[in-house]
């Protein structure tokens, strides 16, 4: 019984529920003190020692209900009592009966399928899909190999061996026999083949999605295409809530306020009483001001659509967004994100403003005009663009002014480093006016920057 | 006052019994989370809205063991000092001052500074030791001889340290205070931590408790605790109530009745002799279920329809 519940723990954590092996170890105490007597008793000890959230407890009560529930071998024994039962199956259950009066042969295979052993069966059946190892099963290529398999395993060579003996000869009872064989095999490759399918959907359930997604974390952002957008949109709702549930609880102690006198009189003891250390009550979470700056030219917009999607999902960590947009001029796009939901503010600002080359010199004379009153030394400054200037007059001089002013300013350039002094980009003009000039061309690079970037706004204490 | 694994619950059946004696109604899987917990010694983290009787788990549990409840309530801001132990400033300032000739006594024939520190040493603890020690929940849950049932009540409410501090507590049921070393619990209590979902617990905390969600009851579980904390009302008028709340849960409120709430209505509605619900009556204690005046006007539209219908529901 240890290796079934083995099996359901692998069930379980394939629906994405994280059990650590100390989880299973408890469960399976918990397991053999309510015993197995009761289905309904083990369903719920199985979730409150496995279940960590409303939502595991949900996977695994559906988890439970698949994983125990035989349905295999059920159709020769309902044609006797469920009159609704197709025609073929009591058809079949039917000659199955007839065969196994005169079956003759020596395979055990054989005769429990003849005898419509079903209980025995599906012992059989498990057995054999636990020693080829079905659980391991992933994607739905591997259903006929697993079929296949489990069925040999059970002793299908020596129904085909006899099958094989019984064709030579020209009886009519060898001729029946065979038959009723054949038909035999036939209802056990279809229930192996549907036990099979039913395994499949519960380990196999998430790997093909895990691995879709591991690869578009690591696929350059321009190559995402639009049907795995709602893919994307999830990846980078999950990373959002990594980054705030890690950011949102680093509280700093303030340095006004209410005295704690309880811990200032413990840490003063040393001085003497004299109230030389002091300690506050009230504490606050440091959430970084950001300004960021957006080229959605052709060449940057799906890079850009990805940052704003997730620098708008972290709201919650971060104190205020302001947010322009340019190709040639700054275009504030603040009061876009405030009446739309992000995804749909995201394609509006794509829509209205993107496309056409950009302009980073009239882009930074805009900035010094418009928002350089904004950047203060609470201020992180945010740029992404590929700094491809078009052989225009670059204007690093108000890139010095923003550096010099604001706490850091970050350049993301989609393209590598080495690409940075070709053609018409101007980045190494503007790389000495940047505390940090990263590439960041996947979801990998922008998540590891944004987590940069929160803790060194939250780390000092 | 028993031991607190004296008696061993031969069955999750008899959970269920000893804890309707007790007044408690509880589905299968509470008494199931119950009867692990007791026997693995195991802490239960226990979920759910407010007012579905998280709290009173732990109590009603304390009282069928017929062990001591300590409570333990968190807000932010709690920090060591006023959950485990703090030591009793006051008083020891004032032993120190009340002793300061005594102390000149005792030094008196030491002849150097060496013998007088010396001697000063072979008295230090004096003042750490557990007489000069104020105990809060968690220190007198440890040194509970028979063991008791600790209630850490909306644990979410608690800061990232205290939740840190748990682990150690809640893993091996001992605690470290620098000037006395570790305490061990005598006995192990068993533990019961409830949150309200305000913030995301940390993995580490979860994966040490048995974790139990307590959702709003049912209709029939409803009529039950009903039946077990108002036996004084009709059978018709309790049906009628059941379903009554059962219908404004579905509706987008900000506050959903629990059934705590469902409970208080019953006892103001059996106070004014009420024997059929009418829209009148409920128009106005309708407070006493819904706690949001924007609640109330949402509600008030669907009076006639919930109210019929709760009617239909008990003649069926």
């Amino acid at each position: 019984m240890q290796q079934t519940l083995e099996d359901f723990y692998k069930a379980v954590r394939s629906a994405g529920v994280k059990i650590s092996p100390s989880d299973s170890i408890e469960t399976s105490q918990a397991v053999s003190l309510v015993g197995y007597r009761s289905r309904s008793i083990l369903k719920d000890t199985l979730v409150v020692s496995l279940a960590k959230s409303v939502e595991d407890e949900h996977l695994i009560n559906e988890c439970f209900d698949q994983f125990f529930n035989t349905k295999t071998f059920r159709n020769a024994t309902a044609a006797d009592s469920d009159h609704d039962v197709t025609i073929t199956n009591s058809d079949a259950a039917q000659q199955l009966e007839n065969g196994a009066e005169g079956y003759a042969g020596e395979s055990p295979l054989a005769k429990m399928l003849l005898a419509r052993d079903t209980a025995g069966l599906n012992m059989e059946m498990r057995n054999a899909a636990r020693a080829v190892g079905l659980t391991d099963i992933w994607f739905f290529t591997q259903k006929s190999l697993y079929t296949q398999q489990i069925m040999q395993n059970m002793g299908l060579r020596d129904i085909q061996s006899e099958l094989a003996t019984l064709g030579k000869s020209d009886s009519p009872s060898a001729i029946a026999a065979a038959g009723a064989l054949r038909d035999a095999r036939a209802y056990l490759y279809e229930e192996v083949r549907d036990f099979v399918e039913q395994q499949l959907s519960m380990f196999g359930r998430n790997a093909a999605l895990t691995l879709r997604e591991d690869h578009l974390k690591s696929a350059k952002l321009s190559n995402v295409e639009q049907r795995d957008f709602h893919i994307m949109h999830d990846l980078v709702r999950k990373m959002a809530q990594r980054l705030s549930t890690m950011y949102a609880k680093k509280r700093k102690r303030e340095n006004r306020g209410q005295l704690d006198f309880r811990k200032t009189l413990r840490n003063n003891v040393a001085f003497d009483g004299t109230l030389f250390d002091l300690h506050w009550k009230r504490r606050y979470i440091d959430k970084p001001r950001l300004l960021v700056l957006c080229d959605v030219s052709g060449s940057v917009q799906a890079y850009a659509r990805f940052l704003l999607l997730l620098l708008y999902s972290l709201s919650d960590v971060m104190q205020r967004i302001d947010c322009y947009v340019f190709t040639g001029n700054l275009i504030c796009v603040d009061d876009i994100f405030e009446h739309y939901p992000v995804q749909q503010a995201i394609e509006k600002i794509m829509r209205e403003h993107g496309m056409g080359g950009s302009n980073y010199g009239t882009t930074l004379l805009d900035l010094e005009d418009q928002c350089m009153d904004k950047i203060d030394n609470k201020t992180t400054l945010l740029i992404l663009g590929d700094a491809r200037n078009n052989n225009l007059p670059a204007h690093s001089d108000v890139m010095q002014m923003a550096y010099q002013r604001a706490k850091r300013v970050i350049w993301l350039n989609p393209e590598p480093e080495n690409f940075w002094k070709t053609g018409d980009s101007v980045m190494h003009q503007y790389r000495p006016y940047c505390h940090t000039a990263k590439t960041c061309n996947t979801l990998q690079h922008l998540e590891a920057l944004l987590d940069n970037l929160l803790r060194s706004a939250t780390s000092a204490v | 006052m028993k031991n607190l694994y004296q008696e061993k619950f031969s069955s999750v059946a008899e959970i269920q019994k000893r804890f309707e004696e007790a007044k408690y109604i509880c589905s299968d899987q509470i008494a199931t989370c119950v009867y692990i917990a007791h026997n693995l010694q195991k802490p239960v983290m226990v979920e759910g809205p407010a007012g579905v009787g998280k709290t009173e788990l732990a109590k009603t549990t304390a009282q069928i063991l017929d062990v001591p409840l300590v409570r333990l309530q968190c807000y932010e801001g709690l920090d060591e000092s006023k959950a485990l132990y703090e030591w009793k400033y006051a008083k020891q300032l004032l032993y120190t001052q009340l002793l300061k000739d005594k102390l000149g006594e005792l030094l008196e024939d030491a002849s150097t500074l060496r013998a007088s520190v010396d001697k000063i040493h072979a008295h230090e603890d004096i003042f750490f030791s557990e007489s000069f020690l104020e105990p809060r929940p968690l220190y007198k849950a440890l040194h509970e001889k028979h063991g008791c049932v600790l209630l850490i009540d909306e644990v979410d409410k608690s800061d990232h340290e205290f939740e840190a501090f748990l682990l150690e507590i809640l893993s091996d049921f001992q605690v470290s205070i620098p000037e006395l070393g570790t305490i061990k619990a005598t006995t192990t209590p068993l533990v019961f931590l409830t949150s309200n979902n305000s913030r995301e617990m940390s993995d580490a905390l979860k994966r040490r408790c048995l974790h139990l969600y307590v959702p709003y009851p049912d209709a029939k579980l409803e009529s039950r605790i009903l039946s077990t904390r108002v036996p004084e009302l009709s059978q018709t008028l309790r049906s009628e109530v059941v379903s009554f709340v059962q219908q404004l849960r579905d509706l987008d409120l900000k506050k959903v009745p629990s059934i705590s709430e469902t409970i208080d209505w019953a006892k103001t509605l059996l106070l004014l002799h009420t024997e059929h619900l009418e829209p009148a009556m409920v128009r106005q204690t309708l407070n006493v279920l819904l706690k949001f005046e924007s609640d109330i006007i949402a509600t008030k539209d669907h009076l006639r329809t919930f109210v019929d219908k709760a009617q239909k529901f008990s003649v069926s």
